[in-house]
């Protein structure tokens, strides 16, 4: 029978600790630039342009049906031969888990618009609004309201999906774990340590979006998902 | 810079690729068959009236929901071994992980099918003398399956996406295969953009069908 000792857990916590803070600095960073392209790429896809929107779904179609590992990959080893820059693990991380969002977001983003009825558009044109006007003014901030729910779930599910960088080696809270267990040869403890916090983390975050969505539906804006 | 492609390399290695993909599809049908069904068990226990069904299943969606995948499958490779006193190779590490945790969100999925039916169907069962189980055997079961068809094939691409991630333990898969050729041949810009091409051609029939059922049961429903 195996005897647990948490103590070279312990012993390493610093280490945890600074990979869950990396792998909220990549999580932060890829809401901070996915959440602005994922919109252009659902105003894109909503244009009435087709020299806009073939494109917009193009991207959205490849980065929502391909894995995001092979992204990652794509992204870590082949770009740089392309173009001529260098790739650090923390790059391809920000930009795969960028635009691999953003893919995501779009469709919300668009599902949100879409949502919003049509007498909302006619009512705006018919003050004499442009379409933009329209957009930015009346189907947006209701749009954006239905859309919270879906999107904190994104949100919840983008951090899940940022462990796939300890296979390029940043060093995240799993690629850390996986360090310290080698040095401590203690994977049971290490591993089990690294999914509790892995939970706290995530679950947290949920039960407060969840709360966060029983506070629309009360004052009646929620989504019926 | 201009880069030469060259996707010579990547053709004369093909049967390298092939192995990788009968992996792939072989963690694939795994994972979906004991995820969706395990699944079906967890939403129907979600949904027991007694208490100690209810509880644990309550647990292990949340659990398997809120923690990552790949952190998962190394779990199961790394720890769980010291706890068993058998080997754990890499496909049962894979598919325990990947198995466990689709079988968390379509367990979810089923909650929410079962709770979509109308209470109406339930009574009218139970007026008929049918016991709860077969209520939900006989009525709101299939009804449900329906609604959640889109759901599930969506389940079914995030596995087949899940998939790659075997490949952080060293399984045979297609994406593994990749790299190993990328590293022999010096050519990761070819081989990971072929491997892209085949992972989009192989899920886009499964998500067009996916947005079909969805507009097919939108207009059924309305």
């Amino acid at each position: 029978m195996h005897r647990w000792d948490f103590g070279p857990v312990w012993a390493h916590a610093d280490l945890l600790l600074l990979g869950l803070w990396h792998t909220l600095q990549v999580t932060g960073t890829a809401l901070a630039f996915g959440i602005p392209l994922g919109l252009a790429l659902a105003l894109a896809r909503l244009s009435p342009r087709r020299l806009l929107r073939w494109p917009a779904g193009a991207v959205i179609e490849v980065f929502r049906t391909t894995p995001p590992l092979v992204q990652l990959f794509w992204f870590f080893f082949a770009l740089p031969i392309l173009i001529d820059v260098e790739m650090t693990p923390f790059v391809a991380a920000a930009l795969t888990f960028s635009i691999q969002s953003a893919a995501f977001f779009a469709e919300v983003f668009r599902g949100g618009i879409v949502s919003v009825e049509r007498g909302q558009w006619e009512a705006g044109r018919a003050l004499g609004m442009t379409a933009r006007q329209v957009m930015r003014r009346v189907v947006l901030p209701q749009a954006v309201k239905r859309m919270l729910p879906a999107f904190l779930e994104r949100a919840i599910e983008l951090m899940k999906t940022t462990t796939l960088v300890a296979t390029i080696s940043y060093a995240d809270l799993l690629f850390q774990a996986n360090e310290v267990a080698q040095k401590t040869f203690r994977p049971l403890e290490v591993f089990t340590v690294a999914a509790l916090l892995y939970f706290v983390v995530i679950y947290g975050a949920s039960l407060l979006a969840q709360a966060f969505e029983r506070r629309l539906a009360v004052s009646g804006e929620g989504m019926q998902r | 810079m201009t880069y030469r492609w060259n996707f010579g390399p990547v053709w004369e290695n093909a049967d390298v690729l092939l192995r990788g993909a009968f992996g792939t599809l072989r963690l694939f049908a795994i994972c979906a068959l004991a995820g969706l069904l395990l699944g079906l068990l967890i939403g129907l226990a979600r949904h027991s009236p007694r208490a100690w069904l209810r509880w644990p299943a309550t647990a292990f969606v949340e659990f398997f929901r809120n923690t990552p995948v790949l952190v998962q499958i190394l779990w199961f490779y790394f720890a769980l071994p010291i706890l068993a006193p058998f080997e754990i190779s890499p496909l049962a590490a894979a598919a325990l992980g990947i198995s466990l945790n689709s079988a968390a969100f379509t367990a979810e999925i089923v909650r929410g099918g079962i709770a979509s039916i109308d209470r109406g169907q339930w009574e009218a069962a139970r007026a008929l003398g049918m016991t709860g189980a077969q209520a939900m055997r006989r009525i709101v079961l299939p009804q449900a399956l329906r609604r959640m068809l889109p759901a599930l094939t969506n389940r079914g691409i995030e596995i087949f996406k899940m998939s790659t991630l075997a490949s952080a333990v060293a399984y045979v898969e297609l994406l593994q295969q990749g790299k190993l050729l990328a590293s022999l041949n010096f050519n990761p810009i070819e081989t990971y953009t072929v491997i892209a091409v085949i992972f989009f051609l192989c899920l886009l029939p499964l998500v067009q069908a996916t947005y079909w059922l969805e507009r097919r049961l939108g207009r059924a429903d309305a």
